[in-house]
């Protein structure tokens, strides 16, 4: 082909060309910081753990467990409260192996596979994230409508005033709950989507390219 | 205080530079992108270097990064303000090849290459360094047969573009 022809003589001729910088310049280069996106993803994916840590360390202040002592749940909250962090810590880890395992020197597919393997960890992350704030929502609903003395009050008034108006009240109730849960799977799901969707738009549209290379043969 | 081995990969690093220009050469547009790209494949060069155990030679061990750098890791719109701290650091490319080519015809051709999507734009890169296919299908990770196939279609891509 004429034209591949003539580009190659061009790349050769021109590859003198290219300005050559000195080591002092080279080794500024180096140490700064890279902005690749695996290194992004681990940063979020830290924020993240950071968050969610501090969330439930601000729900749980003393004020609030004293509170839930005196409900004697700690059958429910304890093992709920381990298991939690039993997972995040999980996640963590493999957040962590995976950010390591990324490595330039492999073939580019290999790569691909593995951003994209960090990819799905932070997909179950997120998954398993939204599920247990919405099982806690439902088991704090139930704990205080069960053991609150001012909620028993209330239940007890609108009970005397008719049994269809109790009903009224756990349907608020319920409603509430789902629309406050609703509320946050929308947020973190748009929150997700605008870090990784965007993040990694370019490499899946290049991974679908090589995969399809491949898979046609 | 420098470590040796710090000092080693900056020696390498510098004699081999024109490769990493190269790359950046087929993957941007601009001589800001330019700069961006070179520092972030010097970067991974850096990092991935404690891996470098002199199996192959040190210039196709920077093919193989400098283009996983480009095709998997980079992302242009998140350099922005990076690359005016790069030019602070007086780090200048006289890019006149860019615009001003002597040849039209080649003109023509560089604006195809640069059409080219990322995958494509390695398997040519790689062709116009004399690599062979068993080369070219290391790199990317795909089949030589894959790779055949591939450079066809990017000649037929090439030459439709050109003709039209």
């Amino acid at each position: 082909m004429d034209e591949l022809e003539l580009l190659k003589k061009d790349w050769e001729t021109s590859s003198k060309n290219y300005p050559e910088l000195d080591k002092k310049t080279l080794y500024k280069l180096i140490n700064k910081q890279s902005s690749s996106i695996v290194k992004w993803i681990f940063i979020i994916s830290l924020l993240e753990f950071a968050l969610w840590t501090l969330v439930s360390i601000v729900s749980n202040d003393a004020e609030s467990l004293e509170k839930l002592k005196s409900y004697n749940v700690e059958y429910i909250i304890y093992p709920l409260t381990v298991f939690g962090y039993l997972v995040i810590g999980y996640f963590f880890y493999v957040f962590y192996k995976n950010y390591k395992n990324i490595s330039t020197t492999e073939d580019t597919k290999m790569l691909m596979e593995r951003i994209l393997k960090t990819r799905k960890t932070v997909k179950h992350y997120v998954i398993f994230n939204l599920v247990f704030v919405c099982i806690s929502i439902v088991i704090g609903v139930y704990i205080e409508i069960t053991n609150n003395p001012e909620v028993q009050t209330l239940i007890n008034g609108i009970e005397a005033d008719g049994a269809k108006n109790v009903t009224i009240f756990y349907l608020i109730v319920v409603g509430i709950s789902i629309l406050a849960m609703a509320l946050i799977t929308a947020i973190l799901l748009g929150f997700y989507y605008l870090i990784y969707g965007l993040l990694l738009k370019r490499l899946k549209a290049n991974y679908k390219d090589l995969k399809e290379l491949v898979t046609e043969q | 205080m420098k470590s040796t081995s710090e000092k080693t990969f900056v020696e390498l690093l510098q004699k081999h530079q024109n490769i990493v220009h190269k790359i950046c050469r087929l993957y941007t547009n601009d001589v800001d992108a330019h700069n961006d790209l070179f520092q972030e494949i010097s970067i991974q060069l850096w990092k991935a270097y404690p891996k470098f155990r002199g199996e192959s030679k040190f210039s196709t061990w920077m093919y193989r990064v400098g283009l996983n750098t480009s095709i998997t890791l980079y992302r242009k719109s998140l350099r922005r303000v990076e690359s005016q701290r790069i030019e602070s650091v007086a780090y200048k490319l006289s890019y006149e090849d860019y615009d001003d080519t002597k040849d039209e015809q080649l003109k023509l051709i560089y604006a195809a290459v640069h059409k080219l999507n990322d995958i494509e734009k390695g398997i040519i890169f790689l062709y116009l360094e004399n690599k062979n296919y068993r080369e070219i299908s290391e790199t990317l990770g795909i089949s030589e047969v894959n790779a055949r196939v591939r450079m066809t279609r990017i000649k037929t891509k090439l030459k439709t573009q050109l003709t039209s």
